[in-house]
């Protein structure tokens, strides 16, 4: 068992659940206490002793399935179907074969191993041996549903399946001349071989389920933090968002935390002194440096263009986030023209505000795109807005349908703005090539990157709360 | 001690504390392993009474450590009664000038008052805190250290060693071993993520909201005099509203609450009406009530259009 249990931590390690190795001898200890009798009890103390995080539980459950029901029900399975094929009923059946051990030791006949584990329906050894011979099988080698073949052959092989098949032909005979002849024995024999190769079958499909899992999961994820934002499925938008929601909480955590730090306040002796001259001197009232809270101002214009449809929802879903982490964020969304969105985003629900920026409720947004003109609206009306707090974040690919530019906007903005902050969809090596005006832009903002998915948006975030 | 994972389950229900085999299991593992438990789950499942019903069941001592932001040793551990040090001092001015009194030089004086200072750094003039009197607790005791989640991670650290080893060192006095380790329960809302280091060294215990029949078994434990009808009512409505998307679920205790009023109301079965009115025991936010009211309008409309749609022909003819 204690093998099994090393291989199962194994399992949820290469399945991304954290098992140290104090844990696994946990493991050990609290089966040795609880027993093995209760596939319910074992799975709760397996559970308390390895997985120690919420969003590991499913993958525990699903892998506790897969791992423990396997072979020993199969191999349960199959030896009482072949009773049932016999006609007897378990315990008939069980007399029966220590009959049958009973007349093969008067006959003075020396089983192998293999042999005997499968004529006394002993599944644990049978167990064990099949386990050992997929170990020297390779079997944890397998890859793809095709291969099941021929890695049923090689666990066959290691088990000596040809061998058996020998030695119970022979042994019919055996008990043929030695007169104990029955003639359920040469159905059971035959029967048993059969089940044997069943077995076998078994194992090497769970196996196979179990690298299908583990290969499965690991790419998905990798998929899907790497694939663009253009091309989503539903199913794959529902976990981007769930991603971008764990992302917004994480970088609450994170400016809470700073926060805190700062509200602490280091000593300020030279306070102290004046304060205290009222006591002679004497320390008495201590005095501590109180930073001001410098809240981050936040300015989001987005584009919503045609061209970035698919993008923007989820740019505006990140906008829709930080503008719930900061206090002071104002959002912007652009076309031709530009509308605030900041009211919008405080009283809806995320997917009805985004609805709604997305469907021509503020601004037209079925014109051809316009960044010029847009930003040159963002001047006249909301430059005021922008102080040396603020941090401005645009999100857009700067095509500008051969539309004048405007550039100088930016200019202007980045003087009195902190930073400026550009995250374009488009792969880099295409800005500048056709009607992208990237290049004209780029020069007035701090920062420029690209930012098609979620792994680059992580990594921007994470520059952004540093700063 | 427990006897076995039965013994939990019957042990807790005799403290009016219903729990599933899961939770048992985890429970009887610990206490077996000597192993600290950390509880993590919604607000309001009963992590915290899980704690006090394990000390009670056991007959212990509990110890409770509520943690908070800015938590620190001296809140948790020990603190040194500095105003009673400094009052003994006074009151014994005339004791330790006897003692300095006719030293020949200021060297000598002040070796002899050193040589007398483990008089007021002792067990005397020391504070015990919630860790400290666990570990030197004479009979066992179960150390409740409650929403671990709120303190510092540098809290976190300290804790660390303390339920490692369950000694503690007094520079001044030296260290303090725990006569019988204690059985810890850390319980968290999940407001960070425990350090891998923490958890490692706890069993793990999540516990969420109950099945049904379970819910339906503690309102009519806790909630004497409950109507069956509206107990099954208040738990139908508050599964349906923890299924909507909520700031925050209603609690066990909410519902138990809910019960209560219900009761004291003297209402036997809920209607639209009531729901609508004291929907605020359950909920706590606008917009929650506002989203749960909808939903329940939607409920109830179909549960009516269930009862006007007449009842199959061959029911009749049994009834007839």
């Amino acid at each position: 068992m204690d093998e099994k249990l090393v291989e199962f931590s194994n399992l949820l390690r290469r399945n991304g659940v954290r098992v140290s190795l104090a844990e696994s001898m946990d493991v050990v200890r609290a089966l040795d206490l609880v027993g093995l009798s209760e596939r319910a009890t074992v799975r709760a103390a397996l559970r308390t002793t390895l997985v120690k995080r919420g969003v590991d539980v499913p993958v525990y459950e699903e892998l506790f399935d897969l791992f423990f029901s396997g072979l020993a029900d199969a191999i349960q399975d199959l030896t009482s179907k072949t009773a049932q094929a016999l006609e007897m009923d378990d315990p008939d059946f069980q007399r029966w074969l220590e009959e049958l051990a009973r007349r093969l030791e008067e006959a003075g006949i020396e089983l192998s191993p293999l042999a005997r584990a499968l004529l006394s329906a002993d599944g644990g050894t049978l167990e064990r041996m099949m386990r050992e011979a997929a170990e020297r099988a390779s079997l944890e080698d397998i890859q793809q549903g095709f291969q099941e073949g021929r890695f049923a052959h090689g666990v066959a092989a290691e088990l000596g399946l040809a061998g058996l098949a020998q030695e119970l032909a022979r042994l019919q005979e055996q008990l043929a001349a030695a007169g104990a002849g029955d003639p359920r024995l040469e159905a059971f024999l035959n029967r048993r071989l059969q089940d044997l190769s069943e077995m076998i079958r078994a194992l090497v499909r769970a196996q196979l389920q179990r690298q299908d899992v583990t290969r499965g999961d690991q790419q998905r994820m990798q998929a899907l933090s790497e694939k663009s934002f253009y091309y989503l499925s539903e199913e794959e938008i529902r976990r981007m968002q769930e991603a971008v929601t764990k992302l917004a909480q994480r970088l609450r955590n994170v400016i809470s935390i700073r926060r805190r730090r700062a509200r602490r306040g280091k000593f300020d002796p030279n306070d102290t002194l004046r304060k205290n001259l009222q006591y002679g001197g004497v320390p008495f009232r201590i005095i501590f440096d109180r930073k001001r809270k410098d809240k981050p101002q936040v300015m989001v214009l987005c584009d919503v263009s045609d061209s970035v449809r698919n993008v923007s929802r989820f740019m505006l879903q990140f906008v829709y986030s930080l503008q719930d982490l900061y206090s002071k964020v104002r959002s912007f969304i652009f076309v031709a023209d530009v509308g605030e969105v900041t009211r919008l985003f405080e009283e809806l629900e995320i997917q009805e505000a985004i609805q709604a920026a997305l469907h021509g409720n503020i601004i037209n947004v079925y014109a051809h795109s316009d960044f010029g003109r847009a930003f040159k609206a963002f001047h006249r009306e909301y430059l005021a807005a922008i102080n040396k707090r603020t941090t401005v974040i645009l999100l857009g690919d700067g095509r500008n349908n051969y539309n004048l530019p405007h550039e100088w906007v930016l200019r202007d903005v980045q003087q009195r703005a902190k930073q400026v902050i550009w995250l374009n969809p488009e792969n880099r090596m295409t800005w500048g090539f056709g009607d992208s005006e990237m290049d004209r832009y780029a020069p007035y903002c701090t920062v420029v990157e690209e930012c098609r998915n979620l792994n680059q948006l992580y990594r921007v975030i994470d520059r952004l709360v540093a700063v | 001690m427990f006897r076995s994972i039965d013994d939990v389950i019957e042990r807790f229900s005799a403290q009016q504390y219903i729990t599933n085999r899961n939770i048992a299991t985890v429970v009887y593992l610990a206490t077996e392993m000597k192993k600290p438990i950390l509880i993590e789950g919604p607000a309001g499942v009963g992590k915290t009474e899980l704690a006090k019903v394990l000390a009670a069941a056991l007959g212990h001592e509990l110890i409770r450590l509520q943690c908070y932001e800015g938590l620190d040793e001296a809140k948790a551990l020990y603190e040194w009664e500095y105003a009673k040090q400094l009052l003994y001092t006074q009151i014994l001015k005339d004791k330790i000038s006897e003692v300095v009194g006719n030293a020949p030089s200021l060297r000598e004086a002040v070796d002899r008052i050193a040589s007398e200072d483990d008089v007021f750094f002792s067990d005397r003039f020391i504070l015990p805190r919630p860790l400290l009197r666990a570990i030197s607790s004479e009979a066992p005791c179960v150390l409740l250290i409650d929403e671990i989640d709120k303190s510092d991670t540098e809290f976190e650290a300290f804790l660390l060693e303390v339920l490692s080893d369950f000694q503690v060192s007094v520079p001044e006095i030296g260290t303090l071993r725990a006569r019988h380790v204690p059985l810890v329960v850390l319980t968290s809302n999940n407001a960070r993520e425990m350090s891998d280091a923490l958890k490692r060294r706890c069993l793990h215990l999540f516990i969420d909201f109950p099945e049904r029949a379970q819910e339906l078994e503690i309102v009519r434990l806790k909630v004497p005099g409950v109507a069956e009808r509206l107990a099954n009512d208040v738990i139908a409505v508050v599964h349906r509203i923890r299924k909507l998307d909520l700031k925050k679920a209603p609690s066990i205790s909410e519902t138990l609450d809910w019960a209560k009023a219900l009761t004291i109301l003297n209402v036997n079965s809920l209607d639209e009406q009531l729901v609508a009115e004291t929907l605020s025991t359950i909920l706590k936010y606008e917009g929650d009530i506002r989203k749960a009211q909808q939903e329940l309008k939607d409920y109830v409309q179909l549960q009516r259009a269930k009862l006007k749609t007449p009842r199959p022909e061959g029911d009749k003819d049994v009834l007839h």
